[in-house]
């Protein structure tokens, strides 16, 4: 029999993890796919998990003038019914996974699991979104881009946990998420590309970009975006092939079962390409 | 008279969307076991020496040492092991199975077991054929002699995976001194010789019984064969009841899927005519030739589509590799050929500047034309009159020239194809033999003895239809449970599109029987057995012949748009005609239409399966991608009729004839829209974008 634990509290989870080898486990809609055994055998894990799914105090969404804090334990559907979620996170939810899935996914979920095709990944990069993290007697608020460190590999120590997602409200002149799948519905990205800019006056006073699954975390260079701001609009589109090229040392994706590296380094360039064209 | 067409709700719906129907992984026992298969961890190699465990009492290892009869699964050839011996031939081959009461028990001592090998050299390519069949029609060499220029093109299909929603099962146990199997199967007859003879026994010793089925398309015809007599053996060891269910992974990586194939076809030209064809052939049938012989061999006949050519020689191989071995799947060879000779005739048009519809309908086979075996097509064939109902719905020529102008990414694409009904030239009559029966009780509820498996095709609801209809009595008094080999005769497996035709011809013969010598009250009981046309002369070593009783026909139009940055397709609306003489159930042939049609554009655009170094690459539903509802199109189905004389009602094969046309139908669109020939599929993404980037 597996040793687990199903808090209803905070604290009690804290303390939990405080004082056990843990796992925590929300959503589970991928960790369970990992661990599973086999029908009628009890899934794989080293440490006890710990299913979160009822702690009520975590599942919210609140906003504040700034930012939209999203507690770590609700189901990303429930950001969709939300009006006030960002139009760039709600466009990559409506394309996660199945609406079952989505029914149990949640954000720090897709964080934690840390996989380059996670598709409120590459938004949550752009979105400047910080996570909340706390332990038994401390708590500090890191951006998502600083908590992936690699492929599943994130800054979490055993003793902490996501309780807090922070997403800036920001008002963008022209954004977009794009994921390319396998197909329409229910598919790991095989390239995800997403943008926001802000422009005044014909002048880009803002750009960021990233993309998905075409390296081993999210790539989101601010050096680039900072280069090609304070520029012209059309001066910006005539530096299409510069800015392509700027970035093409970046995209370094893989052969793999869904796709090949020649296919995601072309599409994601394209999409580049497509967004100057565009803008 | 009614029109038997008339959509009625299907008998096992309720159950089936409720969640009430049981499947195979729904049973439980007492005291019931668990068996997972232990596999070999090399794609060849000899097995030198195997260290099993001490087992805790109450566990067991069954192996090959454990069998009665001889270690092979009875099927066509005698090649395929039930548990590896001494050597493996590929990944993941059976070798032993481990029973026992606690299933995670089950599975450490199936880690737990050590095999030595002596590894050797394992064959992925085409070198190897141990089946060659070949065959001619007409003068292939006055046509060679005779032609100005040849036109020569290679196509390539991929593997398909069935991806039936319910995985590979079975259950055994033992009853009233019989090893009894009740698995997701589509053959229980299929299940019951290769029992019997892996165990050497008496007939009555082995009872198979069907549970409901969670799809099958072909993938559970001979497969469980080799599950059923893994369990039958640990039964007849153990004498307790035993489940073996498949995980998804190891379902996609073990199983049979549809056969790989190159296929070389070359046209002899003179005048912009073409004087003859010659086909090359090649399958991949993995480790085991198990029915890959009978694939190859309709792919053959299926050499010109539904194109009349005088002059053919035709040439085919089944080759062996170290991997999987492939089997039945919906289309069986057909889906092959079909894309190739789809492909190659508007390749030819293109090459000789001729409008591709002009020269399809130049070579349309007609009523009395000859057949790619030198037999006759007896009926008549209304492929005309289909073809101008879907060029008008579809607005066909129209699209067309203006996706070609346009220098858009839209495309239109249209294939035609038919399907052989029932087996190959005299095999209903040679190795079927189909009996059925009819009995009646005294409360003259009448029940159908068949052993025909409904497997979502909906056999239930319209055998019931056909022998209510016949008999003039409510669908209600007609009865017809899971198919059990101690109950019912055998009326030959649930495969070849044969079993409204074939078997629901017998069942309404025998419903005649019945209606004619009615007496209310009585119990009575009718027999039929499958008599063949004596027109049809098939002679099968030399391909000669009728290769089938009968024919259904279709045409599909996809249309397609192409997505200029991802080279991503979206297929955006499909038109439908078909002939399948006369529709017992319009609701559930468009069933099988949608979802045909759906399977064979996925297999044309969507579903990559690769194995790399012997081992399947796409294991599971997230990697395997097939269309979901959100990628289907708008499809819209007509059909017309053209009655069969010895169906019931005029009814011919439908299962297989939606599926067959979709793969050139969309990749013709994909070609439209890029204007760059394609020759393979699937026609992902990624290949799009390496036609396009070789401008």
């Amino acid at each position: 029999m597996v040793d687990y634990f199903i808090p209803t509290t905070l604290i009690d989870t804290l303390e939990f993890i405080n004082n056990n080898e843990a796992k925590i486990i929300s959503g589970a809609t991928d960790l369970m796919v990992q661990r599973k055994k086999g029908a009628e055998i009890t899934p794989y894990f080293t440490k006890k998990p710990v299913f979160v799914f009822n702690i009520k105090e975590l599942n919210f969404i609140k906003e504040s003038y700034e930012h939209i804090h999203i507690g770590a334990c609700t189901p990303v559907s429930d950001l969709l019914n939300h009006k006030g979620t960002p139009s760039l996170l709600r466009k990559s939810i409506e394309v996660m996974a199945s609406p079952a899935l989505r029914n149990l996914a949640t954000l720090p979920g897709n964080i934690i699991n840390a996989s380059p095709a996670g598709d409120t990944l590459p938004i949550l990069y752009i979105l400047d979104a910080s996570v909340k993290i706390e332990t038994l007697n401390s708590n500090r608020i890191v951006k998502v881009k600083d908590v992936i460190t690699g492929p599943r590999r994130t800054i979490l120590n055993s003793n902490e946990m996501i309780t807090e997602v922070i997403v800036p409200k920001e008002e963008f002149t022209k954004s977009d998420f794009v994921k390319v799948g396998g197909r329409k519905a229910d598919a790991i990205s095989k390239i995800s590309f997403t943008y926001a800019v802000k422009i005044k006056e014909n002048k880009i006073i803002d750009l960021r970009l990233a993309f998905g699954a075409v390296g081993p975390v999210i790539i989101r260079k601010e050096e680039l975006e900072e280069k090609y701001t304070n520029i012209e609009l059309s001066k910006f589109k005539e530096l299409k092939q510069e800015i392509i090229n700027d970035y093409r040392q970046y995209i370094t994706p893989i052969n793999d079962q869904r796709s090949n590296k020649e296919y995601r380094k072309k599409v994601a360039l394209n999409l580049l390409g497509d967004f100057i064209d565009t803008l | 008279m009614k029109d038997i067409s008339k959509t009625i709700k299907k008998v096992d719906s309720d159950d089936k969307s409720s969640g009430k129907s049981k499947y195979i992984s729904d049973y439980k026992m007492e005291n019931m076991l668990h068996a997972i298969t232990v596999r070999s961890k090399h794609q060849k190699a000899k097995i030198i020496k195997r260290t099993y465990p001490v087992l805790k009492e109450g566990y067991y290892i069954i192996d090959h040492t454990d069998i009665p009869g001889v270690n092979f699964v009875k099927m066509i050839f005698d090649d395929m092991p039930v548990f590896a011996e001494n050597e493996v031939n590929y990944y993941l081959e059976p070798i032993a199975l481990v029973v026992g009461p606690d299933k995670e028990e089950v599975l450490e001592i199936v880690n737990s077991i050590e095999i030595a090998y002596e590894i050797q050299i394992p064959t992925y390519e085409y070198t190897n054929s141990v089946i060659n069949y070949n065959f001619t029609k007409g003068n292939i060499e006055k046509a060679k002699k005779e032609s100005e220029s040849e036109i020569e093109y290679t196509y390539n299909t991929p593997y398909q995976e069935q991806l039936y929603i319910e995985p590979q099962g079975m259950i055994g146990y033992f009853e009233n001194n019989q090893v009894t199997l009740v698995g997701s199967i589509q053959c229980p007859y299929y299940v019951k010789a290769a029992v019997v003879s892996i165990l050497d026994s008496e007939e009555d010793y082995i009872r198979v019984k069907q549970a409901t089925v969670g799809g099958a398309f072909g993938g559970k015809e001979e497969f469980p064969s080799l599950i059923a007599c893994h369990l039958a053996i640990a039964v007849h060891k153990i004498k307790k009841s035993v489940k073996l269910i498949y995980e998804r992974e190891e379902d996609m990586e073990t199983t049979t899927k549809r056969h790989p194939a190159t296929i070389k076809l070359k046209a002899y030209m003179k005048d912009n005519k073409i004087l003859g064809i010659s086909s090359n052939v090649g399958i991949d049938a993995g480790a085991y030739i198990g029915l890959s012989g009978v694939v190859l061999s309709r792919a053959l006949i299926a050499a010109t589509g539904v194109y009349t050519i005088d002059n053919l020689a035709v040439n085919g191989d089944v080759f062996i590799t170290n991997t999987v071995p492939n089997g039945a799947f919906r289309g069986f060879g057909a889906p092959q050929m079909l894309f190739a000779i789809e492909m190659f005739i508007h390749h030819i048009a293109k090459d000789i500047n001729v409008e591709p519809l002009t020269l399809r309908q130049s070579y349309l086979a007609k009523q009395n034309d000859s057949t790619s075996t030198t037999g006759t097509f007896r009926d008549p064939i209304i492929m005309p009159e289909m073809l101008e109902k879907a060029l008008k719905e579809s607005d066909f020529i129209r699209k067309e020239k203006e996706y070609k102008q346009e220098n858009s990414l839209k495309g239109i694409g249209m294939s035609w194809f038919l399907h052989g009904c029932g087996f190959t030239g005299s095999g209903e009559a040679t190795h079927i033999n189909a009996v059925v029966k009819l009995e009646k009780d005294k409360n003259d509820l009448v029940t159908i003895l068949i052993a025909a498996v409904d497997m979502g095709q909906g056999v239930k609801t319209t055998m019931r239809k056909i022998v209510s209809n016949i008999l003039d009595i409510p669908i209600e008094n007609v009865i017809y449970n899971h198919p059990d080999t101690n109950l019912v005769p055998d009326s030959g497996p649930t495969v070849a599109s044969r079993t409204i035709m074939i078997v629901g011809g017998l069942v309404a013969r025998a419903a005649k029987q019945l209606k004619e010598n009615w007496i209310d009250r009585n119990y009575q009981i009718f027999t039929e057995k499958y008599k063949q046309p004596s027109y049809i002369k098939w002679d099968e070593d030399n391909f000669r012949g009728d290769a089938y009783p009968a024919y259904s026909w279709g045409i599909n139009i996809v249309e397609v748009e192409i997505d200029k940055n991802t080279y991503e397709v979206t297929v955006k609306e499909g038109w439908s005609v078909y002939d399948v003489g006369k529709a017992i159930d319009e609701q559930i042939i468009i069933g099988q239409a949608d979802g045909g049609q759906l399977q064979g554009i996925g297999y044309g655009y969507m579903e990559v399966m690769k194995a790399v170094d012997g081992k399947i690459q796409q294991k599971n539903v997230t990697d395997y991608i097939i269309p979901t509802s959100v990628d289907a199109p708008i499809l819209h189905t007509y059909l017309i009729d053209n009655p069969y004389p010895l169906g019931p009602y005029g009814a011919k094969g439908a299962g297989e004839l939606t599926l067959v046309g979709g793969a050139p139908a969309v990749a013709l669109a994909i070609e439209h829209a890029i204007g760059k020939k394609v020759t393979k599929i699937p026609v992902t993404p990624e290949y799009i974008m390496e036609l396009m980037s070789n401008e």
